[in-house]
Order: C-alpha cells, then structure tokens, then sequence
C-alpha cells in the first residue's frame, strides 16, 4: 500500500526510448487505425452531406494551424499572437507562384510542388521574425508577434506589385497530379485527415524526442533551461520554423480550396481563433487541438443549419419556431464572446484547458516490466 | 502651413496615446503585468461619454450647456472605465496573481476580445457617431491655426496629466502607489492596504483612458467595439518607449509616438523615392516597438525589464 502510493506520487521521467515504449502499450497500432477508418469514413455516412463536408473541411484548416501553433505556445511556451502572419505567408507564397492574376510572375506552379516551397518559406519567416523577439518573453513576446501579424496585412494591402492588394489573388488552381484534379469536398476533406494525421505524427515525435525537451523545459524555466546547458535560442528558433511552417502548410491548403486569396482573410481574428482552440483545448494536447477545433469551429457553423435550429427550439419551447431561423445565428454571431468568456474561464478553472495534454512519463516500475 | 499642422496633429494623437499609456505604465509599475485589456477600457470610456451626450440633448448641445456636457461626459466616461477597470481585475486577473506567467495574460486576452465583442453585438457591427457639438472654427495667429477641439484635446490633457503627476507625487495615496510599485512586501509591512492601493491603480489609470475615449470621440466622431485595439497597442508602444513603469516615460513616449506617426512619416517621404501614405503609421509604430524592445528595452526614462516574465 505505501509503496503504491509512493510509486503514484513519483512518476519518473526518463529517457525517450522509455517514454515511446510507454507510449505504444497505452495507444494501440489498432486503435489507432480504426480511429483513422472511421475518420476516413465521414463522407459515407448517411447523414454527411456537402454542408457538413464544408466546415468538416474548415475545421481541418484550423486544426492543421492549432497544430502548429501548439508547438509554439503548448511546447515551448512562447505565447504568439500573430500566428495569422504564417497562414498568410504560406497562402501567399501558392498564390504568387501560380494564381494567373499574380501581377509580379505567373509561374503556374502545381499545387503539390508548392509544399515544400510554402514549408520553406514559413520556416524562413518564421526564422525571420523569431530572431529579433529571441529575448522578449511573456507579454512582450505577445505584443509584438501581434504586431508582426498587422504588419503582415498592411504589407498584403500595400505592397500591390507581389500580392495584388485589396483585390487579392484569384483564380487559384486547385491541386492536380496529370489530369486529375482535387476538386469535390471529400477529396479536400481526406487531403485535410491524411495532412493533419501525418502533422500529428511529425509533431508528436517532435514532442518526444530531444528538442521537445528542451521546449519543455524552455517552458518551464528559461533561465533554469539555459543552465542546464539547453541552447535556448537553437530550440526557439526550431519553435518558431515549425509552428511556422505547419501554420505556412495551412495556408497553402487554404490558398488551393478557396482559390482566392486577399489581405480580409488574414486579420488577427485568425490568431484568435487558432489560440482559443490550442488553449481552451488544452495547451500542448492534440487531442485538445482537434476538439478545440471542432468545437469552436465546427459547432457555430453547425448552429446555423435549419436543422439545428429546428432542434434547439424543440429544446427550448419558450422561443416560438418563428424566431428561431435567427437563433442559432444570432449564437453563432456571438462566438468570440464566448470564446473570451471561455478564455478566462479556462484560465481560471482549469488552467490545463478541457482535453489537458498527458505528461509523457514513465514510473520506474514500468521500466522493469518493460525490460523483463 | 503644411508642417504646422501635421505637428497639430501629432500632439493630438500623441496625448490620446500618452493619456492611455500612463493606464498601463501605473499597473505594470505596481503588478509587472501588462493589462492587455487597457485599450478595450479606453472603448467603454468612449461609448460612455457618447452616451451622456445624445442623453443630453446630441447636436442640440451649445452655449455655456456645452461645458456642463462635456465635464458629464468626462465623468462619466472615467467613472464607467474605472467600473470596468475593477471588475476585470476581480474577475480576470486576482486570483491569478501568483498563477505561471502565460495564465494572466491569456485571461487579459480573453477579456479584450469578450469585451470588443459584447459591444460589437450590441451596436450590431455599426459605427456610432459622436455628435458635433463643439463650435467649428480655430484659436492661434495667421497661418498657425488649431482647431478649437484639437486645443481643447491636447489642453485638457496636459491638465490631466499635471493633475496625475501632482497626485502621485503630493498625496497619501499616490504616495502608497509608489511604495507598493517599490516593494510590495515592505509596503505591506509599512501598513498598506496593498490590495485597495492596487485598485486605486486599476481605477486611476482607467479613468485616464475613458476621458481620453471621449477626448478622441470629440475629435474623430466614429467610435465602435474594436476602436481600442489599435490605439490600446499604440499607447502600449508609447509606455515601452518611455520606459514602462515611469509615469513622465508613458506622457513622453505618447508624444513622441504621435509626432512619429505624422511629423516623422512626412519628413521620411521627403526623402527620394520614399512615399509612405497614412496606412503605414501603424507600420511605423510597431517598427518602432521592436526597434526600441532589441535596442533600448529599457526606453528613454525606465528600469531594464523586458526579460522579466
């Protein structure tokens, strides 16, 4: 008895090898897959239609940033509130290189080379605006990434010879491999699952090896981090290219859906909305990202249907059905409200957010069982 | 005269700036912390003072009435802002106090973006208009004219100012403010309330920025639920460059950030080949934020603190 409460109160963290054998008995291959089969297998169901696959869609966007960002504020600790500003560069840098409205170029570049460009590009910038906030911390380091997200539109706006200005880019072409061409939703939708699958991956790797813990400890003290012989500006930097270049990624899937890009697309809202996911589901969790995702992306889109509308006044007899084609627009309208309100709250109540990230360790005991 | 009044107009926007400013040098130099929601309480301070002056008859307001609106619409703007200022602070930010450094600043976020949204809701996205009640016409000499609400602006915030600086420097409690900001623990030894003196902060700084809502509603008439973002960061550019935490730093640093963003802007375009129209002024501001946090982090009057969490 003493020794198990000992054990509980003691989780050891140790080496990576460890943490990714714990990782592997808790999460199955198998389940894993069949989350992924059923995932895939949204388009099919019965009551999925062209609706649904739209903010399906638009959810995937935002988790694909809520991704990237979560690198960013969730490993590393370092609040950025210009995250628009990577969205931006990477739906630009497609635009640019292949809308036929490009003033400066028409290179007509395909969607799928633009990848690594876009991934390139972010990374660069995200380099480039890293450098000169490296010893700005807490609300400094806020202020001014927000300040570069501004700067980044009013340059859309007005740099006219590259981006176009308040016209924008369109006639974007879609992805195309041949003669075929990205186009129907569900395609755009699968593209989204097997993108941010892969990301999650990438990003949960990250997380386990060296450099996410050296994110980890920058997060919990920089100085203390420093100490340890931690290069605090190296894995900075690597904070900011990463998050960057998944946020550059999101973008680039952006720029091809829409086929539209102009400088409204890319205001702070956008921050806002991608860091109200990573915190409100919980800094530093995937899952936390993709929940957070659907629930404050997914779910004002979805009040809005007739339907739900319908639902909601069954719910609430007291709204008589003929108010009720506002309803849950008027709620829809509202959710920045809610998302400040629910800011705070979180911060408050339950500071690790609704789906907190699990701490990677590993008890000693695990450790014996492994090796025996 | 062309220079002239693009000065004019940078000490116009500069003392809306400085006036906000000195909200968030008074709370960083007693709390560390930078209240994120400052420039939504500058909003309400506007949409206050609005308030009182359609109650109080619009565009009939004229005559000796004038005065009386707009000492009313100043005190109520400082008294609604001061509410709101406490209330954040109760909700938002206490329990907080001694939470990781990440937690008070994302709940500040918070509150800005609920707050710029509860009054978008409310004026349904649209613009409210500060009716024109000051007479049109200008004070000064030939081609040295100002506007009568320019003067008045930039008059009644010297004032203001003066008054700040005499109330920190002079009173009781201005006297507990600087202790509090000194050390906060041996403040509390010395037998003050730390948590009122904290509050009187809050309210005191608040309270500048509402006055300084309608001041810039009195000028530019067009006032909406997002109208304290911009200026909010702006003044917070203006307390970095003073140096945070010094209340002459927040008035001088608002002056030099509005001469910049005018004075400064047009003598760049005389420059050949350089032609920067009136958008860039935000451009220039946050260069100048950055310029100043790399460069000289602690500003022109302040104590090294940009590495502090």
């Amino acid at each position: 008895m003493r020794e198990a409460t000992r054990r509980m109160r003691a989780p050891l963290t140790i080496g990576a090898d460890a943490i990714r054998a714990a990782e592997e008995r808790t999460r199955l291959p198998i389940a894993r897959l069949l989350l992924f089969v059923l995932v895939v297998s949204v388009p099919f169901w019965p009551m999925i239609d062209s609706r649904w696959l739209r903010i399906l869609v638009l959810v995937g966007i935002f988790v694909v940033l809520g991704l990237g960002l979560n690198i960013v504020v969730g490993y590393a600790g370092l609040l950025d509130l210009g995250f628009v500003a990577f969205f931006a560069t990477g739906a630009y840098s497609y635009a640019i290189l292949a809308s036929p409205a490009s003033p400066a170029l028409q290179a007509d570049l395909n969607w799928w080379l633009a990848i690594p460009i876009a991934l390139t590009v972010g990374a660069a910038v995200g380099v480039m605006l890293g450098v000169p906030v490296l010893p700005l911390r807490g609300d400094y380091l806020a202020i001014v990434t927000l300040g570069f997200g501004e700067i980044i539109r009013i340059l859309l706006l007005n740099v006219r010879g590259l981006t176009n200005g308040a016209q924008g880019l369109f006639n974007i072409p879609p992805p195309q491999l041949g003669g075929w061409v990205l186009k129907s939703l569900e395609q755009w939708y699968w593209l989204l699952v097997v993108s941010a699958f892969l990301i999650a991956i990438a990003v949960g790797r990250m997380r386990a090896s060296r450099m996410g813990r050296a994110w980890e400890a920058i997060r919990e003290d920089e100085d203390v981090a420093a100490g340890m012989g931690v290069s605090t500006v190296k894995y900075k930097l690597m904070a900011f290219a990463m998050g960057a270049s998944v946020g550059a990624f999101g973008g680039l899937i952006f720029a091809g859906f829409f086929q539209f890009v102009n400088p409204s697309s890319f205001t702070l809202l956008v921050s806002v909305n991608v860091l109200s996911i990573v915190v409100i589901g919980g800094m530093g969790s995937t899952p936390g990202v993709v929940f957070g995702a659907l629930i404050l992306i997914g779910l004002p889109e979805v009040m809005q249907f007739s339907e739900t509308e319908r639902l909601l006044s069954v719910i609430n007899p007291a709204v008589p059905f003929a108010d009720t084609t506002d309803w849950g627009r008027q709620l829809a309208s509202a959710r920045f409200i809610v998302f400040g309100v629910l800011l705070v709250a979180v911060m408050a109540l339950r500071p690790g957010g609704l789906f907190p990230a699990q701490r990677a360790h590993v008890r000693l005991a695990d450790r014996a069982e492994a090796a025996a | 005269m062309f220079w002239f009044d693009q000065l004019v107009n940078g000490l116009t926007i500069g003392s809306v700036y400085a006036l906000i400013a000195l909200g968030y040098t008074l709370v960083y130099g007693i709390l560390q912390m930078i209240n994120f929601a400052h420039g939504e309480i500058f909003m309400i301070g506007a949409f206050a003072g609005w308030a009182v002056l359609l109650l109080l008859g619009g565009t009939a307001i004229g005559g000796p009435m004038l005065i009386v609106a707009l000492i009313a619409a100043m005190v109520a703007a400082a008294l609604a802002s001061s509410a709101s200022a406490v209330a954040i602070e109760r909700v938002a930010y206490r329990r907080l106090r001694n939470a990781p450094r990440l937690a008070p600043l994302i709940s500040a976020i918070g509150v800005s973006i609920a707050l710029q949204n509860v009054v978008l809701k409310l004026t349904g996205g649209r613009d409210r208009v500060y009716p024109r009640i000051f007479p049109t016409g200008e004070v000064g000499v030939g081609d040295f004219g100002v506007g009568y609400i320019q003067a008045f602006l930039i008059v009644a915030s010297i004032v203001m100012m003066v008054g700040l600086l005499a109330f920190i420097r002079r009173t009781r409690t201005g006297r507990a403010m600087r202790a509090v900001s000194e050390d906060r623990a041996t403040a509390s030894l010395m037998g003050v309330d730390v948590d009122r003196t904290i509050v009187t902060t809050f309210v005191v700084g608040a309270a500048l920025a509402g006055v300084a809502g309608v001041l810039q509603g009195l000028w530019i008439p067009n006032i909406r639920g997002t109208m304290g973002f911009l200026p909010g960061i702006k003044a917070f550019t203006a307390a970095v460059v003073g140096g945070i935490g010094s209340v002459p730093g927040a008035m001088a640093g608002g002056y030099f950030l509005g001469l910049s963003e005018t004075v400064g802007r047009e003598l760049l375009n005389q420059l050949p080949g350089v032609s920067l129209p009136n958008e860039w002024r935000d451009v220039i501001a946050f260069s100048l934020l950055v310029l100043v946090l790399i460069f000289r982090p602690t500003g022109i009057f302040g104590e090294r603190v940009s590495r502090r969490a």
